[in-house]
């Protein structure tokens, strides 16, 4: 028993002492995504962005001639203690310079960074974030909100479909939505919208994550007829299974995803097939030109390196390490914190697609730098209809319309 | 054990004269406090009333969420809601332990990760939404514990710490005095032989669910302490994740070897986040520790400490 | 509206065969064995990483044909080495039980997320068996749905035949119905303990193969896969397989029928409230014996 106390105090010891080491002159930035769990998909998203950022900055001689150094936090599911914990590792332990998120929960993130000062980039996208965030501007005056809430994006969704050069034959929408705080927020804003301009939404579903069965649904749809049917659920498997079934006997409907044509196994797997639905992506990058040589220059370079189109999330977070360092680079410090956030504050970013500015609630707003992108599924690839805002068309590209509309 | 147990928590009490200025730390050791009990709980129930329970974690889950609505909704202090969470949880668990505990070995599993499961559901719900849930997105803003005008929340790490620490020895001494008391061998002759032990009057059903009940209680109460101390809640802490993590302390602690579960408590939380930097590999790892374990390591580290001090097999 | 009930009952019978294929392994090897496999989910994923591997990267030639053909020797001697190194130690103890259901947890996490670290974090999409669709009047079926209807009911009735006709499924059966009795009579106990195993490895990667090839395989789907069966095999009674098949059939008519009429989220509830009631009343489910 003695040996086994002697072995408490032991790993007790071992654990405090652990990683402790401090290396070579680098600066530390933390990197706290889902890298297991069901959103491991949209974390390896941001991480891509991330990594390209810093490995870029490293290249051309790192930041203030350091080399810049990404220490990683699982944040799993986003369980309150595990978010806490990261924070608490991240910028307690191992004093990161910056937080780079993506998307990170649902206000204990806000609350669990807000403790510290290094500058915490996120993509929560959802209002409980922004509510903690307004009940102490001061206190969490670190954070930054890399695009709008689901709310936001509904109205430039809602802008869009009105937009559409297209003659809807009735005036009935069908809005499914996922139970979380991101579907139902879209979901009401998208209804509350339509009802104003004298629609009906004759159905309104709310599903959990999982649902693949969706006969029950359908077998309503087919009845109503509507002229749009706004799927919003943030998961591939859901959506695809949701357009096999649906495709099968269609409606004269326009097929409207959201942010849910996004994930980019939509695309990869459903091809040609997915022709003619649109959705959109926040803080996007138009496609498949991008808007400047600049802007295609990365594009190609991202293409090249991950074989893979531009998911959402992948460039604002590249964006917004890109912004800090900018940021670090004129405060001469990077734990110079004050100064750090003033500078991202006060003087924005000069970005690939304009300068972006920080809005009210340290949100990057949808403006012409980082525009909320519509797009639809032609020859199977995202086309850029529409940028927003202003909501205008992107270049030439054409509306279609649906094959399976008669 | 008397000694383990003294040894364990005047170790973790002198720590924040240590780390009481580093968060990450004493958040661990806050968690090890916590889990910790709520591990022993779960032991206690398994190995020794032998009532196989697959709800320690739903439970836990209840607590927490009773706490966190009465205290939001109703505004209730929550010095209160804390006790009324562990008395909710404790008649939840009798009321869940009256059908259960008269079935066999993994019927009661059965029943009880059912339990577990439906709460997933209900609580993300519009019936959860309705008593205050929060559906989804869960509880936000739970208040910190006000006790003689000071709050106990994250914000303050030290004092939550030996509000925790004090809580932990109380209920720690509870469950001691049950496994040493009178009931402590009714369970152990109940195991041994349930046909021999009923025919000398002891009454497995009724010890059973007093300490489900019990357990329950305590259970409860520090998931509402979890609740308000991390200020937030939602169901994500119904995951494999945090079920497979509960039940690897028990395995290495060793399954009915109380007090080794506070040791595997310790081990367990210290293991996970020295690999969470691994990120994928880290569930990994933890997976393999416990098939190995379950194969080669019996009765967990307290097994182990007796094999290699073969004089010290009485205490354990 | 008389259509659209028929596509709702159509909708039931395809979650029904689905859950049929899902719970069937499982049921199996608790009846026999009495050991609850709780690493089921991601034998299912096997199923669905094994034919993904063959098909894409591999390019096998043959289809879908010949991944079965490899299929079935490849998850026996899986299944087979897995009881032997893993389960069969545990029977010594008098709570292996327990034992088992932890080792079976712990091996879940390290399968699953050995998925993850080999074939990456997204979700892979497999080539379906048979595309296309049957027109009858009014309503259109997938054709893999009726495929996937067939092979479930089918395979289970087959599989019960066999254990009730064959002189294997009659000593698996004796096994399952008093151990110490088979072993007098000279059947070899262990091997059957692990033959069962074996095959219901067979039976789970089969139906993670017909199934990932209508939805997909998910390295995070397995603890769901592993929910599903459960809640299927504890409503049907545990180790009873006509109860499984039942309980499969009335949990998917019972969604349909839920989803149609009250919304996709009252589902889970409703079904796990029915499972809740169903325990509580019989706790050894629909069918379970003693």
């Amino acid at each position: 028993m003695k040996k086994l106390k002697v072995f408490v105090v032991v790993l007790a010891v071992f654990m405090f002492m652990g990683p402790w080491a401090f290396a070579a002159e680098t600066i530390k930035i933390g990197v706290p995504l889902a890298m297991t769990g069901a959103y491991a998909g949209s974390g390896d998203n941001y991480w891509k962005g991330i990594e390209m950022a810093t490995n870029e900055i490293n290249q051309s001689g790192g930041l203030l001639g350091k080399q810049i150094e990404i220490i990683r936090f699982d944040s799993q599911e986003f369980a309150p203690e595990v978010v806490m914990q990261g924070a608490d590792y991240l910028c307690g332990k191992m004093k990161v310079t910056s937080v780079h998120a993506g998307w990170a929960g649902w206000g204990q993130d806000i609350r669990a960074y807000g403790k510290y000062d290094a500058p915490f980039f996120c993509d929560d996208g959802a209002m409980p974030s922004v509510d903690v965030y307004k009940s102490n501007p001061e206190k969490y005056y670190n954070t930054y909100f890399i695009t709008d809430t689901g709310g936001d994006q509904a109205n430039s969704m809602f802008d869009m479909l009105t937009a559409l050069p297209y003659e809807y034959p009735n005036k009935k929408i069908v809005i499914i939505n996922t139970d979380d705080a991101w579907g139902i927020e879209v979901g009401d804003t998208l209804s509350k919208r339509f009802k104003k301009i004298g629609w009906k939404v004759a159905k309104r579903e709310t599903v959990p994550y999982g649902t693949n069965e969706w006969g029950p649904i359908l077998t309503k749809i087919r009845r109503i007829n509507p002229a749009i049917i706004h799927v919003e659920i943030p998961s591939s498997q859901e959506v695809i299974t949701f357009f096999r079934q649906f495709i099968k006997q269609p409606t004269n409907s326009i097929l409207s995803y959201g942010w849910s044509i996004t994930p980019l196994e939509v695309l990869a797997t459903m091809g040609k097939d997915a022709d003619g639905i649109v959705g959109e992506m926040p803080a996007g990058m138009p496609a498949p030109i991008a808007p400047d040589a600049k802007a295609q220059a990365w594009v190609d370079k991202y293409m090249d390196t991950y074989k893979h189109t531009i998911p959402a999330g992948s460039w604002i977070a590249y964006t917004s390490v890109m912004a800090w360092a900018d940021a670090v680079k004129a405060a001469g410090d990077e734990y110079d914190f004050k100064a750090v956030n003033k500078h991202l504050k006060e003087v924005g970013y000069d970005g690939l697609q304009g300068k972006i500015k920080f809005g009210e609630n340290n949100t990057i707003h949808a403006q012409p730098a980082a525009p909320i992108v519509h797009y639809q599924v032609q020859n199977g690839q995202l086309v850029a209809l529409y940028t927003d805002p202003p909501i205008k068309p992107y270049k030439d590209y054409k509306f279609q319309v649906p094959r399976w509309i008669k | 054990m008397v000694l383990i147990l003294s040894g364990f928590y005047c170790v973790m009490g002198i720590m924040p004269l240590f780390f009481g200025n580093t968060a990450y730390i004493m958040n661990i050791l806050i968690m090890i406090l916590i889990w910790a009990v709520v591990a022993s709980c779960w032991d206690v129930i398994m190995g020794f009333a032998g009532i196989f329970s697959f709800g320690q974690v739903a439970f836990y889950v209840i607590g927490a969420y009773a706490s966190a609505i009465l205290s939001v909704s109703l505004g209730i202090p929550p010095v209160f809601t804390i006790i009324m969470a562990g008395v909710i949880t404790g008649v939840i668990g009798v009321l869940v332990g009256l059908p259960c505990l008269k079935l066999a070995g993994p019927y009661v599993a059965l029943v009880t990760f059912a339990v577990h499961m439906t709460l997933i559901p209900f609580l993300r719900g519009p019936l959860g939404r309705a008593i205050g849930s929060g559906g989804s997105q869960g509880i936000l803003t739970i208040p910190p514990i006000n006790l003689l005008g000071f709050a106990f929340s994250s914000e303050q790490l030290v004092p939550f710490f030996y509000l925790t620490l004090f809580l932990t020895i109380i209920c720690t001494l509870i469950l001691a005095l049950i496994i040493k008391s009178y009931w402590g061998t009714a369970f152990l002759a109940l195991k041994d032989s349930e046909n021999f032990a009923t025919s000398l009057g002891i009454s497995a059903f009724k010890y059973k669910l007093m300490v489900f009940g019990i357990t329950s209680f305590i259970t409860g109460l520090f998931g509402a302490l979890y609740a308000h101390y991390v200020g937030m809640l939602s169901t994500k802490m119904l995951s494999m994740d945090v079920f497979t993590i509960l039940m690897i302390m028990m395995v290495i602690g060793g399954i009915g070897k109380y007090p080794g579960v506070v040791v595997g408590a310790v081990i367990t939380v210290t293991i996970n986040q020295l690999l969470a930097p691994l990120g994928m590999y880290r569930p990994l790892i933890m997976g393999a520790i416990v098939v190995v374990l379950v194969l080669f390591l019996r009765d967990g580290v307290i097994g182990l400490a007796q094999k290699f001090s073969p004089l010290q097999q009485k205490t354990g | 509206m008389v259509f659209e009930i028929i596509d709702v009952i159509i909708s039931g019978l395809i979650n029904g065969s689905v859950y049929a294929l899902m719970a069937v392994g499982l049921t199996l090897v608790y009846g026999v064995t009495k050991a609850f496999n709780f690493a089921y989910g991601s034998f299912y994923n096997m199923g669905g990483y094994f034919a993904w591997m063959l098909l894409i990267p591999l390019g096998m030639i043959g289809g879908y044909f010949s991944v079965f053909f490899i299929a079935i020797p490849v998850f026996f001697v899986v299944g087979y080495l897995l009881e032997k190194i893993l389960v069969s130690p545990l029977r010594k103890y008098d709570d292996w039980e327990m034992k088992v259901m932890m080792l079976t947890l712990g091996l879940s996490l390290f399968m699953d997320f050995g998925y993850q670290a080999v074939f990456g974090p997204r979700i892979k999409s497999l080539p379906g068996m048979i595309e296309g669709t049957l027109e009858l009047g009014q309503v259109v079926l997938f054709r893999q749905d009726i495929v996937i209807f067939i092979l479930s009911v089918g395979g289970m009735l087959c599989f019960g035949w066999l254990l009730n006709n064959t002189r294997t499924g009659m000593a698996v059966q004796a096994v399952a119905q008093n151990p110490a009795g088979a072993k007098i009579v000279g059947i070899p106990k262990d091997f059957i303990f692990a033959a069962t195993f074996a095959i219901s490895t067979i039976m789970v990667g089969f139906g993670g193969i017909l199934l990932c090839q209508k939805n997909f395989v998910d390295p995070m789907g397995s603890t769901n896969i592993m929910i599903k069966a459960w809640v299927i095999t504890a409503f049907g009674g545990m180790g009873s397989i006509s109860g499984s098949l039942y309980a499969a059939f009335i949990l998917g008519m019972l969604e349909a029928f839920v989803g149609w009429h009250f919304g996709m989220i009252y589902v889970q509830i409703a079904t796990l409230t029915l499972l809740l009631v169903t325990l509580t009343i019989r706790p050894r489910g629909l069918m379970g014996r003693e």
